[in-house]
Parts: C-alpha cells; sequence; structure tokens
C-alpha cells in the first residue's frame, strides 16, 4: 500500500505515543520514537522555511535533507537562517540527540535509562514547541 | 464574503448570540495568525469533555459560517493548549471588546505593533519628531531644535532614525565631516556580534554650536556603501545573551542607551521615519520617548492618519499609557490668514483627540478628575505648537550653511513655541534661549 507523507501529523503521533511509552516506563521505545518526533517536527518546519519537497515520494528533495534527527541540526539551521525570523524558531542546541541513532531499534531494551529516553523528550519537546508556535502563526497549519 | 476589518465585528455578533455556549468554554483566546485566520485556543481540560462537546460545536460551525476564509474549517478550528498564558507570549493581545474573557491574540509579520508601550526612559530626556506624512519641516524642526537647545549650553544628541531616507545628519554637518558609520552599519553589525567595532565612529559633534554641543548620530556614514543591502537586514531580529529572541526594535533601544551612557547628552532628539512605518512605531512606544511631537498640516490625510493610529491605541488599550506624551504640532502654517488657518488646524486636531483620545467627563464629574481639555486650552496636547512657513528653512539641503549666519530672533521668530514647548518637556527654564 503507498501512503503519502505528512510529517506533521507523524510528529505529533510519535511524540504522543513517545509520552504514552514514557508514563509506561517502556524507556526503549519512547526513546526511539522522540527521535522520530524531532525529525518530523524539524523537517515540516523546514519545509515552512522553504525546504522543497519530491512530490513523487513525499520526501526532501535534495537527497541531503534525507537525515535522521542527529544528522539535522545543520540541515534544520540552514533553511531556518533563511527565513526572516528564523530567529523565533532557534533551537539552543541539538547535541542531546548526537547520541541516538535510527540504528537503536535493534538495540536490547536493557541498554535504555530513564535519564537517556528523558534526555530526548526534553528536546523533542522543544521541537513540539515550535511546531506549536509555527501553527499558532499559521506557517503551518 | 467577510473581509478583514469585519472579523472581530463578526466573531462580536456571533458570540453575542451564544454567550450561554461561550461561558461553558472560558476564558477563550481568538488566535489570529499571520494570514488573518482565526482559530480558538481552550484550556485543554476542555478537550473530549461531553459536557462541553456541544458548545464547541455550536460555537465552531457558526464561526465558520460567518468567517468564511478568515477562520479554518470547523473540524481544525480549535487547538487545546495546557498554559493559555503561554499562547499570549510575545504576541500582541487584547480583550475583545465587550468580552472579558476573550482574549484576542493578533500576530503580526512586523515586528513592531505600536501597542507595546515602553515606560518614560529615566536618562536623558527623549523626543521624538514624527509626522503621518512627510515633507511638513519635522526634519529641519529637530535641526533647529537640537541648534537652539545647544546654544543655550546643553549637550545635545540627534538620531536621524529616518532610515529609509536620511536627511537630518546632512543639515547638522557637512558631508566631510560625517562619521565612518551610522545607525543602520550598527545594527547590520550587531548581528553577528560586531557592532563594537563602528561604535566609536558613527557620532560626530557639529560644529554649529559653540556654547553647547550636538552630537549626530546620521543614518549612514560618510560612504553609504551598500545601503540597500544593510537596510533590508537592519529589521532583523537578533538573539540576547542568553539565546533570547531580541526583536530588531530591542536592539535599537540597546544602541540608543550605549549611545546615551557613552555620550552624556542631556537631550536626545530623534528624526522618526513619516507615516505608520516600523522605525516610527519603534521610536514612539519603544524607546522610552518623554515627548512625542505629532506633526501636521491641516489635511485630511494627516488627520485620518493620526486617528488610524489613536484608534488603535484605544482598541489595543494603552491609549492611556501614550497620550499624555503626545503633542501636536502644527507644520508649514502659510503666511496669508494664518489666524484663520490656525483655528481650523486646533478644531479638526481637537476633534480627533477628543474622539479618540480624551476621556470623556460624565455628567456631574468634576473635570479635572480626567484627561479632558477644551478645544481652546493651550496647554492641551491637541493645541498644535505653530510653526509658521519660511523661505529660508524650506529647503534642508541650505539649512547647515544657513545655521551660520543664523540669528536667535530669526530662529525664535518661527521656531518660538516648538522651542519652549520642547523646554517644558525636559524642565529646562529656557532663560538663555532668550
Amino acid at each position: 500500500m503507498k501512503m503519502t507523507t505528512d510529517f506533521l501529523d507523524a510528529h505529533k503521533r510519535h511524540w504522543e505515543d513517545a509520552e504514552l511509552l514514557f508514563t509506561a516506563a517502556r524507556w526503549a521505545n519512547a526513546d526511539h520514537l522522540y527521535g522520530l518526533a524531532a525529525e518530523c517536527g524539524l523537517k515540516r518546519l523546514m519545509c515552512a522555511f522553504g525546504m522543497k519537497i519530491d512530490s513523487a515520494s513525499g520526501s526532501p528533495a535534495r537527497k541531503k535533507d534525507r537525515v535522521h534527527v542527529d544528522c539535522i541540526w545543520e540541515h534544520y539551521e540552514a533553511y531556518r537562517s533563511g527565513y526572516h525570523d528564523g530567529v523565533s524558531y532557534s533551537l539552543s542546541s541539538l547535541e542531546f540527540f548526537s547520541d541516538w541513532n535510527i540504528a537503536q531499534r535493534y538495540a536490547p531494551q536493557g541498554d535504555f535509562t530513564r535519564e537517556i529516553a528523558a534526555s530526548h523528550r526534553d528536546g523533542a519537546g522543544k521541537v513540539y514547541n515550535l511546531v506549536k508556535k509555527a501553527i499558532w502563526e499559521g506557517l503551518i497549519s | 464574503m467577510t473581509t478583514f476589518d469585519e472579523i472581530l465585528p463578526v466573531i462580536r455578533e456571533v458570540l453575542g448570540t451564544l454567550t450561554e455556549a461561550l461561558e461553558k468554554l472560558e476564558p477563550v483566546i481568538l488566535n489570529r495568525d499571520l494570514n488573518g485566520r482565526i482559530r480558538l485556543i481552550l484550556d485543554e481540560k476542555l478537550q473530549d469533555q461531553p459536557e462541553t462537546r456541544g458548545a464547541v460545536e455550536t460555537i465552531v460551525h457558526a464561526l465558520e459560517k460567518r468567517l468564511g476564509p478568515h477562520t479554518f474549517p470547523a473540524e481544525r478550528m480549535v487547538l487545546f493548549e495546557p498554559s493559555l498564558e503561554m499562547v499570549k507570549q510575545g504576541a500582541l493581545h487584547f480583550p475583545l471588546q465587550g468580552f472579558d474573557a476573550v482574549t484576542v491574540v493578533d500576530r503580526l509579520a512586523t515586528e513592531t505593533d505600536w501597542a507595546r508601550i515602553e515606560p518614560v526612559s529615566s536618562g536623558a530626556s527623549r523626543i521624538v519628531f514624527f509626522s503621518i506624512k512627510g515633507g511638513v519641516g519635522r526634519s529641519t524642526a529637530s535641526a533647529v531644535a537640537a541648534w537652539s537647545l545647544a546654544q543655550s549650553g546643553k549637550r545635545v544628541m540627534v538620531l536621524d532614525l529616518d532610515l529609509e531616507s536620511p536627511g537630518i545628519s546632512t543639515s547638522l554637518l557637512p558631508d566631510e565631516r560625517r562619521p565612518a558609520y551610522g545607525i543602520t552599519d550598527w545594527l547590520v553589525e550587531d548581528l553577528v556580534g560586531n557592532g563594537a567595532v563602528v561604535f566609536e565612529d558613527m557620532v560626530t559633534k557639529s560644529d554649529l554650536s559653540h556654547d553647547g554641543d550636538i552630537y549626530v548620530v546620521p543614518a549612514h556614514g560618510r560612504n553609504p556603501g551598500e545601503y540597500v543591502a544593510k537596510l533590508g537586514r537592519v529589521w532583523m531580529p537578533g538573539m540576547d545573551g542568553e539565546g533570547l529572541r531580541e526583536p530588531w526594535a530591542g536592539r535599537l533601544a540597546r544602541l540608543l542607551t550605549a549611545l546615551e551612557n557613552r555620550w552624556q547628552p542631556d537631550v536626545i532628539l530623534m528624526d522618526a521615519r513619516a507615516g505608520i512605518d516600523e522605525v516610527a512605531s519603534a521610536c514612539i512606544t519603544d524607546l522610552g520617548a518623554k515627548g512625542i511631537l505629532l506633526f501636521s498640516i491641516d489635511g485630511e490625510q494627516a488627520w485620518s492618519g493620526y486617528r488610524i493610529l489613536f484608534q488603535h491605541w484605544r482598541r489595543t488599550g494603552v491609549a492611556c499609557e501614550i497620550r499624555e506624551r503626545l503633542q501636536m504640532v502644527g507644520a508649514m502654517i502659510p503666511e496669508v490668514n494664518a489666524k484663520e488657518y490656525v483655528d481650523g488646524l486646533c478644531e479638526r486636531s481637537w476633534i480627533t483627540f477628543a474622539e479618540e483620545l480624551y476621556d470623556a467627563i460624565p455628567p456631574g464629574e468634576p473635570a479635572d478628575a480626567y484627561f479632558s481639555f477644551d478645544q481652546a486650552d493651550e496647554t492641551a496636547p491637541h493645541f498644535p505648537w505653530p510653526i509658521r512657513w519660511h523661505r529660508g528653512f524650506a529647503a534642508l539641503q541650505s539649512i547647515h550653511s544657513r545655521f551660520q549666519g543664523m540669528g536667535k530672533d530669526e530662529v525664535k521668530a518661527v521656531f518660538g513655541p516648538l522651542l519652549r514647548g520642547i523646554d517644558a518637556i525636559i524642565g529646562f527654564d529656557g532663560e538663555s534661549h532668550e
């Protein structure tokens, strides 16, 4: 089945599911979904700041922009700084995702702790708030 | 179909017929986004509550029907948030007229919104020269005021904030004395933390006054350089030391404070851009001005412009904070039939102030308890300080050479009421003007 891409919807569901898992102390999958939530939220904002999307695949048109959250920081910065009010959408740092990796979905549960998940929750929460601000401003809807 | 100006009246009308439903949802935020589309933002405690679902449905369908393209489809019109206070942060917000528990949060594409009024600066008195329309002698009057105050022994700083049409520094400085940089250069360098490099060389003392000092801060330096490219960046917000967003007007305020600390002026005169403009808004509302001089000729365009501004202050609930700082200045009073002209100017000024900014005095109440003035009250903000049109001052380009041979009597004859008024604002007895 061919599905379309909706970064905003994906951002919200990953965030909400991550929160449910975090509340249930399911650190491994909560952590995984916080990373995906941040990636989708940032990609939706990057679209609002001018990132082109390939209409056939729904992915970013530039292959270099097709990255996960641990590698997205400079790409986000490039689009944000090209937007006249990009300062309103700055993130102090995404270093807290530098230890997150998509391949960790194969890792054993015991490798994940509350602290690891909480640090990524903090980062994804900042992205969540920026997405909300963009909705309030009508930048995305 | 509903247009922008009908959004708030239509919402008031709709909510006025649905008060029972509205009361179940209060407090309510009406979020008007950058595109002028309305969304309701409600406390998340109301989300999925069977007892309020009906109220939400009733209101969103009524609004969808009336607002059309100025809102979202009913199923997407409502957002739920854990903190309504957070939604208001950083945005212009005011109560919807007639509905105390409904707040309009208005998001503008411009940085300034004319409605965040900074308190009067505690340092040197700051006076703004503003006009709704250009070409009324505003810059000339500010140059004359600077010269006159300096002749009285004052240290005066003059800022050319008419960045898109710079001029006043030309009248106070010959080209060869202009500093290397100007306000535009600092605002651009500040974006990359490099403001200190141009700071010391963006101010020059004018040679026009021998008793006091005139420090001129031009819009640009001797060589304007890539002025258009710089001007396109001055409006950029920056980041403060703690990584928080700093609006461009905040950066300008920081520059003004630094200039004041460095040069220690007694009074700061700011020549603002004409019209309802970004820079004008910053000068009038964001820089702690003590006096705001509103230059005007007697023309319908000017009164219409001032009325727009006054209504905005009233609608956003800040009229009381700013009205005491305002003063009308009658510009370019013609030589022929001057008295009739000034009377007409005064009458239309009074009507505009009385209808938009002055308090209405309830029957039986003492007038002095209210901000209200008779038309003939010479101390009132609406009562214009007249500046006669004068051939010798009409051409700004010739002002610098003109100042060098200018006598006090000549200046007093044309600008006397303005100069006495400025003395009163800054608390100066003005004796040495005589």
